[in-house]
């Protein structure tokens, strides 16, 4: 509501400044009805806008103005200076309670009787002279005796809600300022990779690092100025909720959460009007009325609900309703009655797919047109408007109780995450939301077949298109099939179809700008964006190729055989787990949520010289599990990255199968500690990974962020030959004079030890004596620096006592 | 005419675009090229943050790019709200008109008299005066050398 109130404010107050110069005319000549209109629409439009805000004191100034001016405009009344003053102190008043109202959030109490007074035409003879002078009286002495102190009481009381100045601005002024900033970071960033190339420089250096972090503020500020509660959306609900409800004799009422949810500006206009169809098509289609919900035992008022929450640059949103819910039946017959659809493929589609049918154009289920819904707009409409700005719309319902539309929206219009792939020697960009699957040719379960002049895959046994895109596009490929990789696009509409590519390279936001019509009319691409590097690169629409290349839906091929049981996202609770062979052959299963990513290794980054396997993947050394004894038996290994949020390791399998539901119940096993035990999944018994156990074994964290430090003597010998010891034994080697943290590993020659004790040096933590000589002198609290395995037993023995204090220390933090 | 004129050679001919319409010159950088667009249109290029159309002239014109070398500046302007950077062979100079424009009996052919406004004069001598959206546009509306291409 505080975002209405400051809308109404700010409006107010930019009209009456608009009709500032109307009102000063109108007073030097008030027979100039012409200037009227102006002030008119300002005080019929707070009027009006009153409405909607409890303010009574408001609403009746503005009510008497409008209607004294309103005679003046028929000619009922002649304006004289006497009217246009009464008139003019009322325009003032609503402006001094305006700036209540955005002080406080509320209208203050007061008595207006004078001014409306004034207003009467009997008030013109008598008090012509004194009214306008007398305004003044009126005003002032309320606006001390009871404004003014009531803002200085909150502000002592410190509960008044801070002020907060708006102005409206034109949103490409704002586009601009944005992409100003964007060339400054980009101006920025080459100005790095020249001081870099030049050298230390700290005269420079200090001022060129503030002003990268003023940078990065001004860019996130300029972001969040696009960004606008969800809320604004909300505001207008309830109100629509309640007419609706009224027209249609139903009992509604709305549910609304996560109004703090922002989002772009010009998304919350886009969605606009696809939410508040599916709500106007919930209460007029889904909702019963009273007298039946009864009946049925529910409650005699309906419940529309809307939730939002942001999931990554996604925001998802969930409409319910608690009303008749949609009858797949229905829908089928409906379909195939209006010959969306054959028989043959229904048969071939699950409930989900065929409640899915309610997005088709021309699909209509409304038995009869009525006025709320029946407008000939659709949700193939609804479904459209979110696809143009890069969002998705399902539905699903349980009749009898209900239905849900999920409806994910991307955060901004402009920045999309992107996955840039190459063919030939030119890279693209693919909108990520579309990516449903990666594979490559060499993994296993692939087939990939030519018929005709179509190619098909075969990949978990369904057939699914394949359109190379070195073809689409007309570029050389380089490479053989047998190289390539295949990107499963899953559009909006549900289609399926691969893409061959030859290349993969990230996955990164990238601000997406128009192309020039001439290149739009390809119909292959949607825009363009620059690689971190500053090369332009053209992003794929591929909605748009895949109608093109016919793959979407309208025409139905034989090749659409799908018969996978695709679970809904916001269906399904139960725990998923990805399925693999081991190397062993057996067939094994680990919980999906540890599961970071599938990586391939080539041979040479696993090393296997040392007690455990190790493997670098993007630069980082990873300890590696799952691998057979002996030789590397592939040329490349997939390796299975799991995470348990804060360590990693990565488990080498033969061969990964597929994601499965956990849907029996996990039988433990003693014998193997690794195993947390055994279930059914399709029939076949499947041993499931102890992530406890595999992670209390060998989970390490990937960046060396936590690692005990230690402090070294200050010689060459302790550099050269002790350091890489120390490191190898997991620790961080610090400088010698390092300050602070006394938790810190301090190694010293037995004569320096000495001195640093007999000058009462302060010497804190654990501390590690190295003598010269392999012979102990008596007490023996020393180690001979070249005793290694003392050396190291030492270090380890340190290293418990060390890690503990800082776990303490932590915990006491 | 005393308006300033940016002058360019295109194909070997010397043509003017009126400095107006000129944000700036630039250095040609990498250039992406766009597949299955229309011939004219070389591809796209990086300017700061910007994404920049490149436009052949040469090819424009229906001829072929490689006779002129080129010194990889290129003119920036903007149409219709797109950024286009105008490859030529060179970039010469700044001049004044000095004259308005003329056309000359017979025309220049048929292929510059699309692209072209009418002849202008100036201190190094006379220039064709180019139409932006003629250039930009491509040859016979686009469609025709697409399929073509296709």
């Amino acid at each position: 509501m505080d975002d209405l109130l400051a809308d109404f404010v700010a409006e107010t107050r930019e009209m009456l400044e608009a009709s500032e110069g109307e009102i000063i005319a109108w007073e030097a000549d008030p027979a100039d009805s012409a200037r009227l209109d102006a002030i008119f629409r300002f005080v019929h439009t707070v009027k009006g806008n009153c409405g909607f805000f409890d303010f009574p004191r408001l609403a009746n100034l503005s009510h008497e103005a409008e209607n004294v001016l309103a005679d003046v405009r028929a000619g009922r009344r002649e304006a004289d200076t006497a009217l246009v003053s009464a008139v003019l102190a009322i325009v003032d008043r609503i402006m001094d309670m305006i700036d209540a109202i955005e002080a406080q959030g509320s209208c203050p109490d007061g008595d207006d009787e004078a001014l409306v007074a004034a207003l009467a035409e009997g008030a013109q003879a008598g008090s012509s002279g004194d009214t306008r002078s007398a305004e003044p009286d009126a005003i002032a002495p309320e606006s001390t005796s009871e404004t003014a102190p009531e803002i200085t009481e909150d502000v002592t009381q410190g509960t008044a809600p801070i002020v907060q100045r708006t102005i409206r601005l034109p949103v490409d002024l704002l586009d601009r300022v944005m992409s100003g900033v964007s060339d400054m970071v980009l101006a920025r960033n080459d100005l790095a990779h020249r001081l870099r190339q030049a050298g230390n420089q700290p005269t420079i250096d200090g001022p060129f690092e503030r002003l990268t972090t003023i940078l990065s503020d001004v860019r996130d500020a300029i972001t969040r100025m696009r960004m606008q509660r969800i809320e604004t959306l909300y505001n207008a609900l309830p109100r629509l909720v309640r007419d609706l409800a009224e027209d249609l004799g139903k009992k509604v009422s709305i549910d609304l959460d996560g109004g703090d949810v922002e989002l772009d500006r010009e998304m919350i206009e886009m969605i606009r009007d696809p939410v508040t169809h599916i709500i106007r098509n919930a209460i007029d289609h889904g909702l019963e009325t009273p007298e039946e919900r009864l009946k049925k035992g529910k409650p005699e008022t309906g419940v529309v609900a809307i939730t939002a929450r942001q999931s990554g640059n996604k925001i998802s949103m969930v409409i319910t309703d608690d009303g008749r819910g949609v009858d797949e039946q229905v829908i089928a017959a409906k379909a195939l009655s209006m010959g969306l659809v054959t028989e043959a493929d229904l048969a071939q589609m699950d409930r989900e797919k065929i409640l899915q049918l309610v997005f088709e154009p021309g699909f209509s289920t409304a038995a009869s047109v009525s006025t709320i819904s029946g407008r000939g707009v659709g949700l193939d409409v609804v479904r459209s408007n979110l696809e143009r700005v890069g969002g998705s719309i399902k539905m699903t319902s349980t009749p009898g109780t209900g239905a849900l539309f999920y409806l994910q929206i991307p955060l901004t219009l402009a920045i999309i995450s992107g996955l840039t792939v190459a063919v030939g020697d030119q890279r693209f960009a693919i909108p990520q939301s579309y990516v449903e699957e990666v594979v490559d040719m060499g993994s296993s379960g692939i087939e990939f077949v030519t018929l005709g002049e179509t190619s098909l895959i075969t990949f978990r046994d369904q057939r699914t298109p394949c359109i190379s895109l070195s073809d689409v596009l007309g570029i050389a490929d380089k490479k053989d099939r047998k190289d390539a990789i295949f990107i499963l696009v899953r559009l909006a509409s549900g289609d399926l179809f691969a893409l061959e590519v030859d290349a993969i390279h990230s996955i990164s936001d990238l601000v997406v700008k128009p192309l020039p019509r001439s290149i739009m009319q390809s119909d292959l691409y949607g825009g363009s964006t620059l690689l971190d590097d500053g090369q332009p690169i053209l992003v794929l629409d591929l909605p748009l190729i895949a109608l093109n290349q016919g793959l979407v839906s309208e025409t139905r091929s034989v090749a659409k055989r799908r018969n996978e049981a695709q679970q809904s996202e916001f269906e399904a609770a139960s725990e998923r787990v990805m399925l693999f062979t081991d190397f062993d052959g057996r067939r094994r299963a680990v919980r999906l949520e540890l599961v970071q990513r599938i990586e391939t290794a080539p041979a040479h980054a696993i090393d296997l010289s040392g007690a455990s396997a190790r493997a670098v993947i993007d630069g980082v050394i990873l300890p590696l599990i799952g691998l057979p004894e002996g030789p590397l038996p592939t040329e490349k290994v997939r390796l299975l990255r799991l995470t348990d949020g804060l360590c990693e390791l990565l488990y080498a399998v033969r061969e990964i199968d597929d994601a499965a539901a956990l849907t029996n119940p996990v039988k433990p096993v003693q014998s193997d500690p690794m195993t947390e035990g055994v279930t059914l999944i399709d029939g076949e018994a499947v041993s499931l990974i102890d992530g406890h156990e595999v992670f209390a074994s060998y989970g390490e964290p990937p960046a060396q962020i936590d690692l005990p430090k230690c402090r070294l003597p200050d010689s060459d010998w302790a550099r050269t030959i002790l350091s890489p010891l120390v490191t190898s034994a997991g620790y961080e080697v610090v400088p010698s004079d390092s300050e602070g943290a006394d938790q810190v590993l301090s190694i010293w020659f037995e004569d320096e030890y000495e001195s640093a004790q007999a000058l009462d040096l302060p010497i804190t933590g654990p501390v590690i004596r190295l003598r010269d000589h392999p012979d102990a002198h008596q007490g023996c609290e020393t180690i001979y620096r070249y005793d290694r395995e003392a050396l190291a037993e030492a270090l380890r023995m340190a290293r418990t006592s060390v890690s503990r204090n800082n776990k303490t220390s932590g915990e006491a933090a | 005419m005393n308006d300033l004129l940016v002058m360019a050679q295109i194909a070997g001919r010397r043509c003017a675009l009126n400095a107006h319409d000129v944000k700036s010159v630039i250095e040609l950088g990498g250039i992406t090229p766009v597949p299955r667009s229309p011939d004219h249109i070389a591809g796209i290029t990086a300017l700061r943050s910007q994404a920049l159309t490149v436009i052949d002239c040469r090819r424009a014109l229906g001829l072929p790019s490689t006779e002129w070398s080129t010194d990889h500046r290129a003119a920036v302007v903007h149409v219709d709200g797109h950024p286009y950077a105008l490859m030529v062979d060179a970039i010469e100079d700044i001049a004044v008109g000095q004259s308005g424009v003329g056309s000359v009996p017979g025309g220049f052919g048929p292929e510059w008299s699309r692209i072209a406004i009418g002849m202008v004069e100036t201190a190094i001598g006379p220039a064709l005066l180019i139409d932006l959206e003629a250039l930009i546009g491509g040859r016979a509306g686009g469609h025709d050398t697409m399929g073509a291409a296709a």
